[in-house]
């Protein structure tokens, strides 16, 4: 079943900025990626999934809801970590995660103690002052802590230092186990990949493409076969480049990381479908 | 209608705003009350000859004999007339046109509260914070005058006098407020809803000039709020405040109609 249900969006901001017919579905329980890089058009179309904005044609839908016209019922269900954190700034973070709990109605904090713990955040200062990974944990706290079963992260890991990016992940995959759906965009490769069932890749406002992430992978994995002198070192080889050995030969794979995938819908370079 | 969580945030931060305003509201009124001298009336009447044109143009040429007289010429002619429009300039951007402009709007719409709530929410909290500047001024104005001039009896005009006057103070607010709501950029939402209460102001002082600057006043809404002739019980004077508590209405209605159709990049 689909949860989020994206077709033929456009919204046109001129200039050719803005996103172009875009058309996407993220099944339930699934933890789908968002790739491009920055002003490709990742945060208009998250913007389009929370109400903020309006298409100028298609539509997305959330749980067979309309995104902009039916918001305030997709919001029971939707957790949101913004692209960029800007809350009120003269509340400190204990403050603002008390004002969402009381304008959210969440009756019960337990959620947001263990949040809290996993992230090692005592958000006792003005939010003014902290620090971007700050602002960040608290974000996610945030967007986590009334137990969401659809989640909606703008570039969730930016600010976060490796361990923390490291909790994130296993915070995410612990959601997924619970059948919760996730939609992550990223600019991040190693984030997705670890991550994510399928991912889309958006460039100029358009999609590149969609794939699961082992066949995006699998598309770009490239077969080597190494003669060696004896068995003796296509052995050592083998084990030391996890090759596949025959006789005195050796079959490596070299699979392009994401990055690499990336560049190559990105940076013009041919693809070698 | 209303989500209080947010109404009670947002009077809080109105706090400090209002602290200060209502310093400077007590200084002006309890002063100028004080100066309230019958006595004096002919030195006033020539200071006011001296500089008849700049005083016209502030309201100040007024009958300046009874209490009621000298208060609407030397403080509803100016004093209470801008400080609590630059209030409501103030907050109305802070209120919507700021958080839009910010993002911080995102952490109030990723929440299932309506738009409608939204824009009612914040509304209300603009104009609790009108009618509050005005309700305090209306009580200093009423305990000073009852300590300073115990054998004076003002207290239903006066009460008149400012409920016109908070019916003009909530309509300038409705425009603040609706620029808050069009403008997704704090620099137009602030010039928009400065400009026009600023500009009407300087058309209403033009037309207080007189002679072939009266007619200017037709193009101003301050016309409508007339302390002299609600004094003096005219009959188009004593009910025009209403048109600009109709206006407010409208214009409120008009904002929330476009804070829940408006694109928010946020």
């Amino acid at each position: 079943m689909n949860i989020i249900e994206i077709e033929n969006l456009t919204h046109d901001y001129g200039n050719n900025k803005g996103i172009f017919d875009i058309s996407m579905s993220v099944k339930e329980s699934e933890i789908f990626g968002f790739l491009g890089p920055n002003g490709a058009g990742k945060t208009t179309t998250i913007r389009h999934l929370m109400g903020f904005i309006k298409p100028n044609s298609g539509k997305c839908c959330i749980n067979g809801f309309d995104c902009f016209h039916e918001r305030c019922k997709i919001q029971e269900f939707v957790g949101y970590i913004p692209g960029e954190i800007n809350f009120f700034d003269d509340m400190t973070g204990i403050d603002y995660l008390n004002f969402m709990e009381k304008y959210r109605k969440i009756k019960n904090g337990s959620l947001k103690k263990s949040l809290l713990e996993m992230f090692d955040l005592d958000p006792k200062g003005k939010i003014k002052k902290m620090s971007i990974g700050m602002k960040q944990k608290v974000g996610i706290v945030s967007a986590f802590m009334h137990d969401p079963q659809v989640l909606i992260l703008d570039e969730p890991t930016s600010g976060l230092d490796p361990i923390m990016q490291k909790r994130f992940i296993e915070l995410i995959q612990r959601e997924k186990s619970k059948g919760k759906t996730i939609f992550i965009s990223s600019h991040i490769f190693e984030e997705v990949e670890k991550t994510c069932d399928r991912i889309s890749i958006i460039k100029d406002g358009k999609l590149a493409a969609t794939d699961s992430t082992e066949e995006l992978r699998n598309r770009h994995v490239k077969k080597y076969t190494v003669t060696l002198e004896n068995e003796k070192t296509a052995e050592d080889f083998a084990r030391d480049f996890s090759g596949i050995q025959k006789g005195n030969t050796v079959e490596v794979t070299a699979r392009q990381s994401l990055e690499e995938i990336f560049l190559q819908y990105y940076g013009g370079g041919k693809n070698d479908k | 209608m209303i989500n209080k969580t947010l109404y009670f945030r947002e009077i809080k931060s109105s706090l400090k705003l209002i602290v200060i305003f209502i310093a400077i509201l007590t200084l002006y009124v309890t002063m100028i009350t004080g100066m309230y001298n019958p006595e004096m009336e002919e030195v006033l009447k020539e200071f006011t000859e001296l500089f008849s044109e700049m005083m016209a143009a502030f309201g100040m040429n007024g009958n300046t004999a009874t209490l009621l007289g000298f208060m609407s010429s030397y403080l509803y002619g100016m004093i209470l007339l801008i400080f609590p429009m630059v209030y409501a300039i103030i907050r109305a951007n802070g209120l919507i046109a700021k958080y839009v402009d910010r993002g911080s709007m995102s952490a109030l719409m990723a929440a299932p509260v309506k738009r409608k709530t939204i824009a009612f929410t914040q509304m209300s909290v603009l104009y609790s914070g009108v009618f509050f500047l005005i309700l305090y001024v209306t009580v200093l104005q009423l305990i000073c005058c009852k300590i300073m001039y115990p054998q004076e009896n003002i207290a239903s005009d006066l009460i008149y006098l400012n409920l016109s006057l908070l019916f003009l103070q909530l309509f300038m607010a409705s425009i603040c407020f609706l620029s808050s709501c069009i403008f997704n950029d704090t620099k137009y939402s602030l010039g928009v809803g400065a400009g026009v209460n600023v500009l009407m102001y300087v058309l209403q002082m033009m037309a207080n000039m007189g002679g072939n600057l009266e007619k200017i006043k037709y193009t101003t809404y301050f016309t409508l709020f007339s302390p002299e002739k609600i004094i003096a019980g005219d009959s188009f004077a004593v009910y025009a405040p209403f048109i600009l508590l109709a206006g407010c209405i409208i214009l409120s209605a008009a904002s929330v109609i476009i804070f829940t159709k408006k694109d928010m990049n946020i």
